[in-house]
C-alpha cells in the first residue's frame, strides 16, 4: 500500500507553475519575515540611532529561500537530478569563499569573500548545512530509489530506535555512569567543563523530577520551578537564619518542596490539560511573586547572599580552615586546589541526579507507579478499578516536588546566592522542554535532551542571541517530526513472557 | 420494596434499589426505578437508546452521586449504600466492578499491566504503601508473583496469555473488550457491571462471551448485571430482566414474561397512536380525518 502511495505521490508530479507558485509562496513568505528583521538595522551612533539598511541580504535571503523551495519540491516529486547537478557546486562555492582567508590569505580572499552574501559567518554555514543535506538526500534518492515514508512509518521507525536504545542501555547505562563518575579526572576536564557538567546534571535532575509528574502521572505542569524556588530558598533561609548546615537542610527543603507540592495538589486535583497547566503556570508565578514582595523574611529582590558551602563530611573546602578544624585537602594530604569544592559539587549532584532515577525506576515497577500512568491513560477507568485518584495524583505532585526541592537546595549551596529572578517561568519551559524533546517517561530521554538543550548551547556560548533561536527551531522540529519525543519508548514494567528476547527492563 | 419480594429468575438480593432518580437540570433521565439484581444471576437492563440504561449503571458504580433514591449493595461484609460512597470506592470498598459503553483500557500499558493495575489496592497494601516495596520487602514480591498468577488465570481464560506483553491498544476490538471484562474481575467484585458488552462483536465472539459472562456467574458465584442491545445475548444468558423505556422501568420479569409483555413490545416497536390518546381527542382525530378527504380535494 505504501508503495502505490508514494508512486502516486510521485506521479502527481511535476508541473513548473506549482512549483514556481510554491516556490514564490516561500520567497514572499521570507520576504515580508525579513524585510523588517533584517532590512534595517538600527545603529548607536554619537548623539542617536541611526538606521541602516541591508537590502541586500533581503534580496538574497529571499533568492535562497526560493531555491531550497524548488530543491524540497523537487526532491518530492521525485526528480532529484537537477538539485543533485546544482546543489554540490553552490555548496562547494559557498565553502571555499567561507574559507577563503585561511586558503588563498587575507588579499585574496577578502575578495572571494564578497561571493558570500551574508556577512555573519554562522549563517553562511547554515546556508551550506542546508544545501549539503539536499545534495545529499537527492543522491540518496538517485541511487537507493527509496521510498517517501510517510509520518506514520518515520514515526514507527523513530520508535524502534528508541526501542533499540532503550534495549541498548543495559550496557550503555552503565557505560554512561562509569563515564559521568570519571569525567572530573580525564585530561580534557578543565573547570568549565566540570561546572558545564554540573549545569547539565542539574537539569538531568531537574528533567527526572518532572519526568515523575509530566511524564508518569500525565500530569502538565508548567511552574515545576516552584518547587526548586522553594527548595532553594529553604535551604538558604535555613541556613542564613538558623546556621544549618546543607546536610541538615536538605531533607528540609525537600520535605518542604513536597508540602509546596500537596499545596499546589489540593485546588487542581479536579483540572486536566489545559486548564491544569494555567493554574500550575500561575502557582509558579505567586511563588515567584511572593519571594519577591516578602523583603523583610526574604530580602527580596536583593536575594539572599552568604549561603555556607557544602562540606565533605564536616570538612570544609577552605585553604585556611578556621583554628581547630581540618579542610577538605588537609585530610587528604592534597595541595589546596579550588577545584576541589567544584568536583564535589559535580559529584553531589550526581548523587542526587542517581538517587531519582534509580527512585523512579523502582517506583515504576510498584502499585502507586503503574497507577501514576493509569492515570495518565484513563482517569475515569482507574476510578472504576477503586484507585484513589487523589492520593495518586498527590504522591505524585508531592514527589516530583521533593526532588525539585532537593535540586533547588544543590543550587542554592552552588551558588552561594539566590534571587527569585534564577525561578522564572522559562526555567519552568526549560524543564519541560527537556522532558518533551526527550519522550514523556522516557529516562535516557531526559539525559539526551538535557545535553542537547544545556550542554550545546553553553559550549556555543559564542553563538550569543543564536542560542535561543537554535533553541526555538529545535523544539518546533521535534514538535513536527516526532511529536511524542526524540527517545519516547515505554518498557512494560513487567512481563508474562521470557525476558531474554525483546525483553529488557527500563534501563 | 424489601428482600421479601421475590425476584424473578431466583436467588438471593445481591442489590436493591429504590426510587432511583436522576435529574439533569430539567432532565429527567431516571425516574422512580425500583429493581432487585440477585446474587449468582445475571439481571439484564434493556430499553430503547435513550431510555436510562447507562445512568443507572453511573448511579450504580458512583460516577454519578443520584437526585434521589438508595441503592443497597448487600456485599461481603454487610450493606453499602452505593448512593453515599465516593466515586471510586464503589469498587474498593463495595466490590462492584464496571466496564464502559466506548472500551476504557489503559492502552500505552501492557495487557499484564492492565490486569495488574486492577489489583492496586491489595497490592497498595502488601507493599507497605510503597515504603516497604521500596526498601525491596519479599512480601511485596510474594503479592505481586499472586497478582500476575490471577492475571495468567484470568488470560488463560480468555485466550489472552500469547498476547499478555502486547500493548493493550494494539489489541484487537474483540480482545479489548475481553480484557476490560477480566480486568473489572481482577478487582474480586461482588457485582460485575457489564455496560454493552456485546457491541461491534461479532456472532462467534459474542457466543464466546455469553460463555464468559456464564462462566462468571457460575464458577466466580457473583451477581451480573448487563445492559445489552443484543437480544440474542439478553434471551440467551440473562435469568431476569428490567426493562426501561424514557427513564421509568416497564416491565421486570424472566426473559420469557419481558418477551411477551405488551408494553416491552409497545417500545421497541412503536405503537398504535391512536390507543394512547385520552377518548375525546381519538374520536376529534377521526372527525378530522373523515373530513379530510374533501379538504384535499378543494386544495387541488
Amino acid at each position: 500500500m505504501a508503495v502505490t502511495a508514494t508512486a502516486a505521490r510521485a506521479g502527481a508530479g511535476f508541473s513548473l507553475p506549482a512549483m514556481v507558485k510554491e516556490a514564490g509562496l516561500t520567497a514572499l513568505v521570507v520576504l515580508g519575515l525579513s524585510f523588517y528583521l533584517v532590512g534595517f538595522e538600527t545603529l548607536d551612533v554619537p548623539g542617536g540611532v541611526d538606521i541602516r539598511t541591508r537590502f541586500g541580504d533581503v534580496a538574497m535571503a529571499v533568492v535562497i529561500a526560493f531555491l531550497g523551495r524548488t530543491a524540497v519540491f523537487l526532491l518530492r516529486v521525485g526528480r532529484p537530478r537537477p538539485v543533485l547537478l546544482l546543489a554540490p557546486p553552490i555548496a562547494l562555492l559557498i565553502l571555499v569563499a567561507l574559507l577563503s582567508e585561511t586558503l588563498f590569505g587575507p588579499v585574496i580572499g577578502a575578495r572571494v569573500k564578497l561571493l558570500v552574501p551574508f556577512d555573519s559567518p554562522v549563517v553562511m554555514w547554515a546556508v551550506l548545512a542546508v544545501t549539503v543535506i539536499l545534495a545529499v538526500r537527492a543522491a540518496w534518492r538517485l541511487s537507493h530509489d527509496t521510498q517517501q515514508l510517510s509520518d506514520e512509518q518515520r514515526d514507527a521507525r523513530a520508535g524502534a530506535v528508541a526501542a533499540q536504545v532503550q534495549r541498548a542501555l543495559r550496557y550503555l547505562g552503565p557505560a554512561l555512569l562509569v563515564f559521568a563518575l570519571a569525567m572530573p579526572f580525564m585530561p580534557f576536564a578543565n573547570r568549565q567543563i566540570v561546572d558545564i557538567g554540573t549545569l547539565v546534571i542539574t537539569y538531568i535532575m531537574l528533567g527526572w523530577g518532572l519526568n515523575i509528574v509530566v511524564g508518569l502521572a500525565g500530569l502538565l505542569d508548567l511552574g515545576y520551578v516552584a518547587f526548586y524556588a522553594v527548595g532553594a530558598y529553604s535551604f538558604a533561609l535555613l541556613a542564613t537564619y538558623l546556621d544549618l548546615s546543607f546536610w541538615i537542610c536538605l531533607p528540609f527543603a525537600g520535605l518542604m518542596a513536597a508540602s509546596f507540592g500537596v499545596l499546589l495538589g489540593f485546588p487542581v486535583l479536579r483540572l486536566r490539560g489545559d486548564y491544569l497547566a494555567i493554574v500550575t503556570l500561575g502557582f509558579g508565578e505567586i511563588i515567584r511573586i511572593i519571594l519577591l514582595n516578602w523583603y523583610s523574611f526574604t530580602n527580596g529582590p536583593d536575594g539572599v547572599s552568604g549561603i555556607p558551602r557544602p562540606s565533605f563530611f564536616g570538612y570544609d573546602f577552605t585553604r585556611n580552615p578556621a583554628e581547630g578544624e581540618a579542610s577538605f585537602h588537609m585530610l587528604f594530604g592534597l595541595e589546596y586546589s579550588s577545584m576541589h569544592r567544584i568536583v564535589f559539587l559535580y559529584y553531589l549532584i550526581l548523587a542526587l541526579a542517581l538517587l531519582v532515577n534509580f527512585f523512579t525506576l523502582r517506583i515504576r515497577k510498584l502499585p502507586v507507579g503503574r497507577a501514576w500512568e493509569a492515570l495518565r491513560e484513563d482517569e475515569t477507568a482507574c476510578r472504576s478499578l477503586g484507585i484513589n485518584p487523589r492520593n495518586t495524583k498527590l504522591t505524585a505532585f508531592s514527589i516530583g516536588a521533593m526532588f525539585g526541592g532537593f535540586a533547588g537546595s544543590f543550587f542554592a549551596t552552588r551558588q552561594g546566592f539566590i534571587s527569585p529572578e534564577s525561578f522564572t517561568f522559562i526555567e519552568s519551559a526549560v524543564i519541560l522542554a527537556i522532558v518533551v524533546l526527550g519522550g514523556f517517561g522516557s529516562q535516557i530521554g531526559v539525559v539526551v535532551a538535557a545535553v542537547i538543550l544545556i550542554g550545546l548551547p553553553e559550549i556555543f556560548r559564542e553563538l550569543q542571541e543564536f542560542r535561543m533561536l537554535a533553541f526555538g527551531m529545535a523544539m518546533v522540529l521535534i514538535m513536527l517530526w516526532r511529536p511524542s519525543g526524540l527517545l519516547a519508548h515505554r518498557d512494560a514494567t513487567l512481563r508474562l513472557g521470557p525476558v531474554g528476547r525483546g525483553g529488557g527492563t527500563a534501563r | 420494596m424489601s428482600a421479601m419480594h421475590e425476584i424473578p429468575g431466583g436467588g438471593q438480593s445481591l442489590l436493591t434499589v429504590e426510587h432511583l432518580t436522576m435529574r439533569f437540570g430539567g432532565l429527567i433521565a431516571v425516574d422512580d426505578v425500583s429493581f432487585q439484581a440477585a446474587d449468582r444471576r445475571i439481571t439484564a437492563i434493556i430499553g430503547p437508546n435513550g431510555a436510562g440504561k447507562t445512568t443507572v449503571f453511573n448511579c450504580l458504580t458512583g460516577f454519578y452521586a443520584p437526585t434521589v433514591g438508595r441503592l443497597t449493595l448487600h456485599g461481603r461484609g454487610g450493606d453499602f449504600y452505593l448512593e453515599r460512597l465516593e466515586g471510586f470506592r464503589t469498587a474498593q470498598q463495595a466490590g462492584v466492578a464496571r466496564t464502559f459503553q466506548n472500551i476504557r483500557l489503559f492502552p500505552r500499558m501492557s495487557v499484564l499491566e492492565n490486569l495488574i493495575v486492577a489489583q492496586h489496592n491489595k497490592l497498595m497494601r502488601a507493599s507497605g504503601y510503597t515504603v516497604l516495596g521500596l526498601l525491596g520487602f519479599t512480601t511485596y514480591r510474594m503479592a505481586e508473583a499472586d497478582a500476575v498468577d490471577k492475571a495468567r488465570y484470568w488470560l488463560d481464560r480468555v485466550n489472552l496469555t500469547d498476547k499478555a506483553d502486547w500493548e493493550a491498544g494494539n489489541l484487537s476490538y474483540g480482545d479489548q473488550r475481553r480484557l476490560e471484562i477480566i480486568r473489572a474481575m481482577c478487582i474480586d467484585p461482588v457485582l460485575l457491571c457489564l455496560d454493552e458488552p456485546a457491541a461491534g462483536l461479532n456472532p462467534r465472539e459474542s457466543a464466546q462471551l455469553n460463555q464468559l459472562i456464564k462462566f462468571i456467574r457460575d464458577e466466580h458465584k457473583i451477581g451480573v448485571l448487563l445492559i445489552e442491545h443484543d437480544m440474542s445475548v439478553v434471551m440467551g444468558i440473562s435469568d431476569h430482566v428490567i426493562v426501561l423505556d424514557y427513564g421509568c422501568l416497564i416491565a421486570d420479569g424472566t426473559p420469557e414474561q419481558v418477551r411477551g409483555d405488551p408494553a416491552v413490545i409497545r417500545a421497541y416497536l412503536g405503537e398504535d397512536e391512536k390507543e394512547e390518546l385520552p377518548a375525546v381527542v381519538r374520536q376529534d382525530l377521526e372527525q378530522i380525518q373523515q373530513a379530510a378527504p374533501e379538504q384535499d380535494g378543494e386544495a387541488r
